[in-house]
């Protein structure tokens, strides 16, 4: 497997690098008929530009990449630009033209959209964002992906864009909707207690090995329903980490004898009583 | 060995430095080290009267025969509220017949500037930045004072780091201009020198320069000290500002700007504007947020210890934060450790040499360098000419006193 990431930093695009020349050349190279993975960084001020030209260039030359199986779209750090800041685009052109990618991750949830989100072959879609609009969610919730095991959503906060409800994630754990899934991530969330109480008994996890609700704003209270639960009991890995329980709910899950990661037990300011999930910036 | 010359250090009896320095000199089988007091100076003490009662020098204040010249070694003013409190006074306008010359903006004026009388009343608060400006003026005035005493009582002393070169480390906006006119590579500045003066026209500026991310920094702080990673979204007109500098507001009076042990983030305008025009009123240097490289989405950068032309002890500062700062918890590591290669390590070296350099008459100093995460170039970020103080680093065995020591006593300056 080999794996190559595209970055033009800021001063690179301020001296006219641009990242459409760079996969021009990287179609050209001799690893490009090899190439299964690639990383699009920051494709040159991110917060400014979108990734409507990565989408166009990556698609005008897809056929020069027969080998491409992962691809990330927006890999970048606060460094760089903040992840709430990150203009994404449309990038369902991007799944016909490669027919045999098999894993898609996105960074970023501004102007992203996903029309037509339709893949035979795809097994994870991965979307990292400070804020994932319910655009999006209903796009995903229209999809085709018979193929999909690993469907992990960072659903951030509404101050970044997050702008749905439950009602916006249900239809993601519908039965059948995902006949294959055996990994479904609903994290990073302000509304995590509540996603929590919606999954807790849901059809779904019966077919699930992972059910991942980290990195958000988990409390006592999503975590009753889940205790309370017969259908956690087949998972594999229940992720809970980076969150708000009480010492007495993280001891009552180390008695459970469940797979579960409670780590990172998050503590209230003193000062100002607010919480936040891991990734909002 | 030889007889070495004597070490006079002024500095904060009992601290971390002197008492490193201490150590360092009993491990080498060296007399202690001669400790002077900068509450004593500042309390009217002359250095030729702290010399005389050393023994260094006679009754008739020339050096005490038999005794050879003295290194002078100043070291940090800070950790002592009573020696920051005092060194407000001295800036103040009523302090008394001052020199400015060591200030390399003396002629500009301090905002809302506190009497002599006012300073001396000031309360310890923990963290409370009481008046940065007046605290800089207050040092530069006690440099020039050191250096023109020891010039007339101790003629053939040598200083470890010219007074004249600490107050220049010590204001970021003259130390980039020196490195700048050394051709080290330096974060590029926002703009022109003098038009740094408000919220608005940093806005502006940024925004004529398509510079969208700045570090902001008090000039004369020191560490995380007044220091914000700022940026602006020219699609949205976002900002935001990231900060150690906490706000406490009040009805009736201006707001207390405090130095606070967590990383603060701001996104309104009205908390981002009255800081960073508060900053400016105290003076700042701005330039480019330099992406800095870092394993696994961390930032990181090198401080850098170089004595006499050769660089030492490194350390290499890791943080999920743009501020990378130790006393903000960021993991140290090893260059090594910290993923930069030998070629990358040998760059950072070169540019931290290159940057002490620009100061002629300094033999000492730690200095931040920064590594593009993009082109992986180095940038020297900032002189301390107190970056010595680093724990539990070793270069061929030794810490970083008695390295300097050695050095020191090998090149015949002790």
């Amino acid at each position: 497997m080999s794996e190559v990431k595209l970055v033009i930093g800021y001063d690179e695009f301020e001296d006219g690098q641009r990242i459409a020349d760079a996969i021009e050349r990287l179609s050209m190279s001799p690893e490009a008929a090899s190439l299964s993975s690639l990383i699009i960084g920051d494709w040159g001020q991110a917060y400014e530009n979108s990734s409507e030209e990565v989408v166009g260039e990556l698609v005008k030359y897809s056929a020069s990449f027969p080998a491409l199986r992962k691809l990330f779209i927006g890999e970048m750090g606060y460094e760089e630009c903040e992840i709430s800041w990150i203009t994404q685009s449309d990038l369902s052109p991007l799944l016909p033209a490669f027919p045999e990618l098999q894993s898609l991750t996105i960074q970023g949830g501004n102007e992203l959209s996903l029309k037509n989100l339709q893949h035979d072959k795809l097994e994870e879609l991965i979307i990292i964002t400070g804020g994932l609009g319910k655009g999006v969610l209903a796009e995903i919730a229209a999809s085709k992906l018979p193929n999909l095991r690993k469907l992990e959503l960072y659903l951030g906060v509404d101050n970044y864009g997050f702008d749905g409800s439950l009602a916006d994630l249900t239809p993601l754990i519908e039965p059948g909707k995902f006949p294959k899934l055996t990994y479904l991530g609903l994290k990073n969330s302000e509304i995590q207690d509540e996603i929590a109480k919606a999954v807790a008994d849901a059809p779904i996890l019966d077919q699930l090995d992972t059910l991942d609700l980290s990195l958000g704003t988990l409390s006592d209270e999503g975590a009753e329903a889940l205790l309370a639960s017969q259908r956690i009991k087949g998972l594999k890995a229940l992720n809970l980490s980076h969150h708000y329980m009480s010492e007495e709910m993280v001891a009552r899950w180390q008695k459970s004898g469940l797979p579960v990661d409670v780590s990172d037990r998050q503590t209230s300011d003193d000062d100002e009583d607010w919480r936040y999930p891991s990734i909002t910036e | 060995m030889k007889e070495t010359r004597p070490l006079v250090v002024i500095g904060i009896p009992g601290d971390r430095r002197t008492g490193g320095i201490q150590q360092a000199r009993s491990r080498l089988g060296l007399p202690p080290a001669i400790i002077l007091p900068y509450t004593g100076l500042l309390a009217g003490q002359t250095l030729a009267g702290l010399l005389e009662a050393e023994g260094i020098l006679d009754m008739q204040n020339r050096l005490t025969s038999g005794m050879r010249a003295p290194l002078l070694r100043l070291d940090s003013p800070g950790g002592s509220f009573e020696v920051e409190r005092a060194l407000i006074a001295l800036g103040a306008p009523d302090a008394g017949d001052y020199n400015d010359a060591l200030h390399p903006f003396g002629q500009e004026q301090d905002p809302f500037p506190l009497s002599f009388k006012t300073a001396g009343k000031l309360r310890e608060m923990p963290g409370v930045l009481h008046h940065p400006s007046q605290w800089f003026r207050g040092y530069c005035r006690l440099l020039a004072r050191l250096r023109e005493e020891a010039s007339l009582v101790l003629p053939e002393s040598r200083w470890l780091n010219d007074p004249q070169d600490i107050a220049a480390m010590t204001d970021k906006r003259c130390t980039q201009q020196l490195l700048a006119s050394a051709g080290v590579r330096i974060p590029r500045p926002l703009g022109e020198e003098g038009i740094r003066v408000d919220y608005a026209s940093i806005r502006e500026e940024m925004h004529r320069q398509r510079m969208h991310r700045v570090f902001i920094k008090l000039a004369c702080g020191s560490a995380a000290s007044g220091v914000i990673a700022y940026q602006m979204n020219p699609s949205t007109g976002a900002e935001i500002a990231v900060t150690t500098v906490g706000v406490e507001h009040y009805i009736t009076r201006p707001p207390i700007y405090y130095n606070s042990g967590k990383l603060r983030r701001y996104t309104d305008s009205r908390t981002i504007s009255g800081l960073i025009n508060w900053l400016c009123r105290h003076g700042v240097y701005a330039e480019q947020w330099i992406p800095k490289s870092g394993a696994g989405g961390a930032s990181l950068d090198i401080r850098q210890l170089v004595v006499l032309g050769g660089a030492c002890h490194s350390i290499a500062r890791v943080s999920s934060t743009p501020i990378t700062n130790l006393h903000l918890r960021s993991r140290r590591m090893t260059p090594a450790e910290a993923g930069l290669s030998g070629e990358v390590q040998e760059e950072v070296r070169d540019t931290a040499v290159r940057a002490l350099a620009a100061f002629s008459g300094s033999a000492v100093a730690g200095i931040d360098v920064l590594v593009s995460a993009g082109s992986g170039k180095t940038y020297a970020a900032d002189v301390n000419p107190f970056g010595d103080l680093l724990y539990d680093v070793e270069y061929q065995g030794f810490g970083t006193y008695e390295w300097e020591l050695k050095q020191l006593i090998k090149e015949g300056h002790l």
